[in-house]
């Protein structure tokens, strides 16, 4: 995935330490692959740093979800705990029995740690790797998005409409927003899903 | 300050806030059910507007790439392939796609 991520960000002109801090500091799988294609195609940084934090909002949900099977915690390893949650630290741990913040920590930093390590190895990858490779994996972040979304589809009709719907929408705002259509069409389609989806649903959490 | 640097510091803070919160105030916290559903649905509606049209521009030349790219990892998914497979899967086909386009 980091592969992917860099790929992206060398193509929009960031440096290698640039590409690796900002796995680091970001650390938002989606935010980052956005942030660079944004930077790509010129959006000032102001729409850039919106995006991301309507993006990563989600990380709100996930963060309280974790820190609320934590039972043996403090402040400062809740901040820290906090930094390294996104989606896939928050599943597994989500689907853990355990309740311990070194448990979580364990599995948590190492993610973090491998999607830097991850980047870091693009961006040394990239010098070496041909062209059509180096596209294709291009493909991976989306690969991910699909392979996530695609359960959740097949199960779920409401949820199949409300993706269907978005993805419409985002493509027609996206003639007179431009980069602006992303959040628009995520909080416009989330509002919209208030509607179409059942409280139910959504209850098992594993969204 | 540079464009990138601000860029990376201005996602980092804005993407720390929403993660941070619930460390701080763990305790107090209590949304109500409904902007929780909200919340819940973002995921579904970020990754609906990010597949499309952002996955036909993979390839900035071949918009049919991207397309092959993601009806394979549908397929994939929907015959329950593990995540981290589908990605490889999906690289290598599309590495086989281009080996057989002429352009290059």
């Amino acid at each position: 995935m980091g592969i992917g991520y860099a790929a992206i960000a060398i193509k929009a002109g960031m440096t290698p330490l640039e590409t690796i801090s900002m796995s680091f500091l970001v650390y938002a799988g989606a935010g980052q692959i956005i942030a660079a294609s944004m930077v790509l195609s010129g959006a000032t940084a102001m729409a850039i740093i919106l995006t991301n934090f309507v993006v990563n909002l989600r990380y709100f949900v996930m963060s309280t979800c974790v820190l609320n099977q934590i039972e043996d915690s403090n402040v400062g390893l809740n901040i820290l705990a906090a930094h390294v949650t996104v989606d896939e630290s928050f599943a597994m741990f989500s689907l853990s029995e355990d309740s311990s913040i070194w448990t979580y920590l364990g599995i948590a930093i190492t993610a973090w740690l491998s999607w830097c390590f991850g980047a870091g190895i693009g961006v040394v990858l990239l010098d070496l790797l041909p062209v059509i490779v180096t596209n294709s994996f291009n493909i991976s972040l989306y690969a991910l998005f699909v392979a996530i979304l695609t359960p959740a589809v097949k199960e779920n009709k409401q949820i199949a409409l409300l993706v269907l719907i978005t993805a419409v929408l985002n493509v027609v705002l996206g003639q007179f927003l431009g980069n602006w259509s992303l959040i628009v069409a995520t909080l416009i389609g989330a509002a919209a899903g208030m509607y179409i989806v059942d409280d139910e649903y959504l209850i098992s959490g594993d969204a | 300050m540079d464009y990138i640097m601000l860029v990376i510091l201005g996602c980092a803070i804005v993407t720390f806030i929403p993660r941070l919160i619930p460390a701080l105030f763990i305790d107090k916290l209590n949304f109500s059910p409904k902007v929780e559903k909200f919340l819940n649905l973002i995921p579904y509606t970020a990754l609906a507007a990010l597949i499309c049209p952002g996955v036909l521009t993979v390839d900035s030349q071949l918009w049919y790439i991207g397309l092959i790219g993601a009806v394979v990892a549908a397929g994939l998914a929907w015959k329950k392939v593990p995540l981290g497979a589908i990605v490889i899967l999906t690289v290598v086909v599309l590495i086989s796609v281009y080996s057989i386009v002429p352009f290059f």
